[in-house]
């Protein structure tokens, strides 16, 4: 069954179609990993299908709904969630405080004016739940700002997990990590795709080869090509776009 | 928040107005009073500027209306402050709400000048009412509470009792649920938004509480000077308010106190002493951004550590 599915997408900045004709489908508890150069428009899909950003032409349909004019944070309370290729948390917040505010975007409302947030246990416990999950516990009360890099991208996911998606949108989950730390993200994603459906973006390739059931590629904001990781492997086109001679090896 | 110096500060200005009348300093009753009008206008400013991040430059429009709404009500021959106030505090949420809603799809300069614009319209819109005294401003009796007697004293313990009640209640706004996301949405906007809150609603709310609050300081300022001036409603009265903010402290609770009170009192003080005290306190407002840019407030809670 498809949660995802995206037809006909398009944006448009001006002159340039970052997004071009994109058709695409996410299937329920997958990691479907979407591949491509720089600049193919994957950062773009990721806005649309979240709704930071408005769609020229296309639709959109998540879980049943279409989704194409919903304001994102309906999309969000329907189960989508996303985090961003370049680190944007509540940099003076710290971890916990993080955490507890994606936990209370979705557990009542927050037009309420008057008790004290920080008397509501619930929340806490809560994030302190996703803080071990992450584990960044030891880290609770330090800000998001002098968390290490890696810690940083942890919460970044974290953000998005708190929001108890159905579909999980990973733009770069892995940008700027070493070795080691990427290991701990790769480890961490394929323990969340248990629970939850994945759209990873990525550049990394043995960590997309590591874990996607399937693989789209995107190239000038069109999918080429859509399938299991060895049919992308094995896509003379794919690799004349994209992969080089290397199909192990990092992108650029 | 400490309870000692907040209950020492109000057992004082309970206890200034005896005192002031049995030394013949009855001025100062007044003076205070004046503080503490816009100690409550600027601490609406520092509601959406300091914890919302929106940078209004037109909040004088709130204050100015809501002292013409009971300026022109008394002229018109309502009496009531129980008619007059809900009134005024209806027409400025009213129009906070229309001018939000247009101001909060745009963001940085934009939204600071769209803001001032909208204030300028209003400015010229309400001093175009010669009937209501155009540019000279209009005259208002001050209205009747039917419980007692608005003289000079009950409207200064009416003004402390109104800005005790708004502060206490910001207090808890701030910190509650919607407090924080406010604050969020300052931090990080996208952010915010990606995490399922709908931001424009959250700003609108705040500025339409920021707006009401305007318009009651307004209000009290018409019953203060029996006066609707168009001064309350100029651009400069919006930047004025913005510099008292700023110099107690953007964001800091007691920002828009402190920076009233301080800029007032020292623009009583330099000018009964130089023709050139707006120069003073040009250099002031420059020294606090440039070596306590937490405000006077953020100075304080240094020292106290
Ligand atoms: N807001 C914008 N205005 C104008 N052009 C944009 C905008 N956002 C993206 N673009 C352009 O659209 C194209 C696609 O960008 P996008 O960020 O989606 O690529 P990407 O696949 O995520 O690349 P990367 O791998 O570098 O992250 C690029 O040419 C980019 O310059
Ligand atoms: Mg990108």
């Amino acid at each position: 069954m498809s949660l995802l599915v995206i037809e006909h997408l398009t944006k448009q900045f001006g002159g340039l179609l970052a997004v071009n004709d994109c058709n695409l489908s996410v299937e329920v508890g997958e990691i479907h990993a979407l591949i491509g150069p720089n600049g193919a428009g994957k950062t773009t899909l990721i806005n649309q299908i979240s709704g930071a950003q408005r769609p020229t032409k296309g639709r959109i349909r998540f879980d049943g709904h279409e989704i194409t004019h919903l304001p994102q944070h309906q999309r969000v309370r329907l189960g989508l969630a996303r985090t961003f290729q370049i680190t944007n948390l509540f940099r003076s917040y710290t971890v916990l405080e993080n955490l507890e505010l994606a936990v209370q975007a979705r557990s009542g409302s927050s037009f309420r004016f008057w008790s004290p947030v920080k008397r509501e246990k619930a929340l806490r416990e809560e994030a302190e739940q996703i803080a071990e999950m992450l584990g960044l516990t030891p880290r609770n009360h330090t800000p998001a700002a002098q968390l290490s890099h890696g810690e940083q991208r942890q919460l970044e996911v974290g953000l998005a997990l708190a929001c108890k998606p159905k579909l999980l949108l990973l733009d770069e989950p892995m940008a700027g990590m070493g070795p080691e730390e990427s290991g701990q993200m790769v480890e961490l994603i394929d323990r969340l795709s248990q629970s939850v459906t994945i759209l990873l973006v990525e550049h990394d390739m043995d960590a997309v080869f590591r874990l996607a059931r399937r693989i789209s590629v995107l190239v000038y904001g069109q999918v080429i090509a859509s399938g299991p990781p060895e049919a992308i492997r094995a896509n003379p086109e794919v690799h004349k776009a994209y992969l080089g001679d290397d199909p192990g090896g990092q992108h650029p | 928040m400490r309870y000692g110096p907040i209950l020492l500060l109000l057992g004082l200005l309970l206890a200034f107005p005896p005192i002031a009348s049995a030394t013949g300093l009855e001025f100062y009753t007044g003076l205070l009073t004046k503080l503490m009008i816009f100690a409550l206008a600027a601490g609406s400013l520092n509601l959406i500027l300091g914890y919302g991040g929106m940078v209004s430059f037109g909040h004088a429009a709130y204050f100015g209306v809501g002292a013409y709404t009971a300026a022109i009500l008394a002229r018109e021959g309502v009496s009531s402050a129980w008619v007059i106030w809900p009134v005024a505090l209806a027409l400025s949420g009213l129009l906070a709400f229309l001018i939000g809603a247009v101001c909060l799809r745009t963001r940085g300069v934009y939204f600071i000048m769209i803001t001032l614009a909208f204030a300028q319209m209003i400015y010229f819109l309400v001093v175009s009412f010669k009937q209501y005294g155009g540019e000279d401003g209009l005259r208002a009796r001050r209205p009747d509470f039917g419980l007692f007697e608005l003289s000079d004293t009950t409207l200064y313990y009416l003004t402390l009792a109104v800005l005790a009640a708004v502060l206490y209640g910001l207090y808890r706004l701030v910190n509650s649920r919607f407090g924080r996301v406010l604050q969020a949405i300052r931090e990080n906007e996208s952010r915010t938004a990606a995490i399922g809150y709908p931001v424009y609603r959250f700003q609108l709310v705040a500025f339409v509480i920021a707006g009401v609050l305007a318009g009651l300081a307004g209000v009290l300022m018409a019953h203060y000077t029996e006066y609707a001036s168009p001064n309350l409603l100029a651009w400069q009265q919006s930047g004025h308010l913005m510099m008292m903010v700023i110099l107690g402290g953007v964001g800091q609770f007691w920002g828009g106190v402190l920076g009233a009170a301080t800029l007032l009192l020292v623009e009583e003080i330099l000018q009964d002493l130089t023709l050139y005290w707006q120069l003073g306190v040009g250099l002031i407002l420059l020294l606090v951004v440039l070596f306590a840019p937490r405000g006077l407030a953020g100075l304080l809670r240094r020292r106290a550590g």
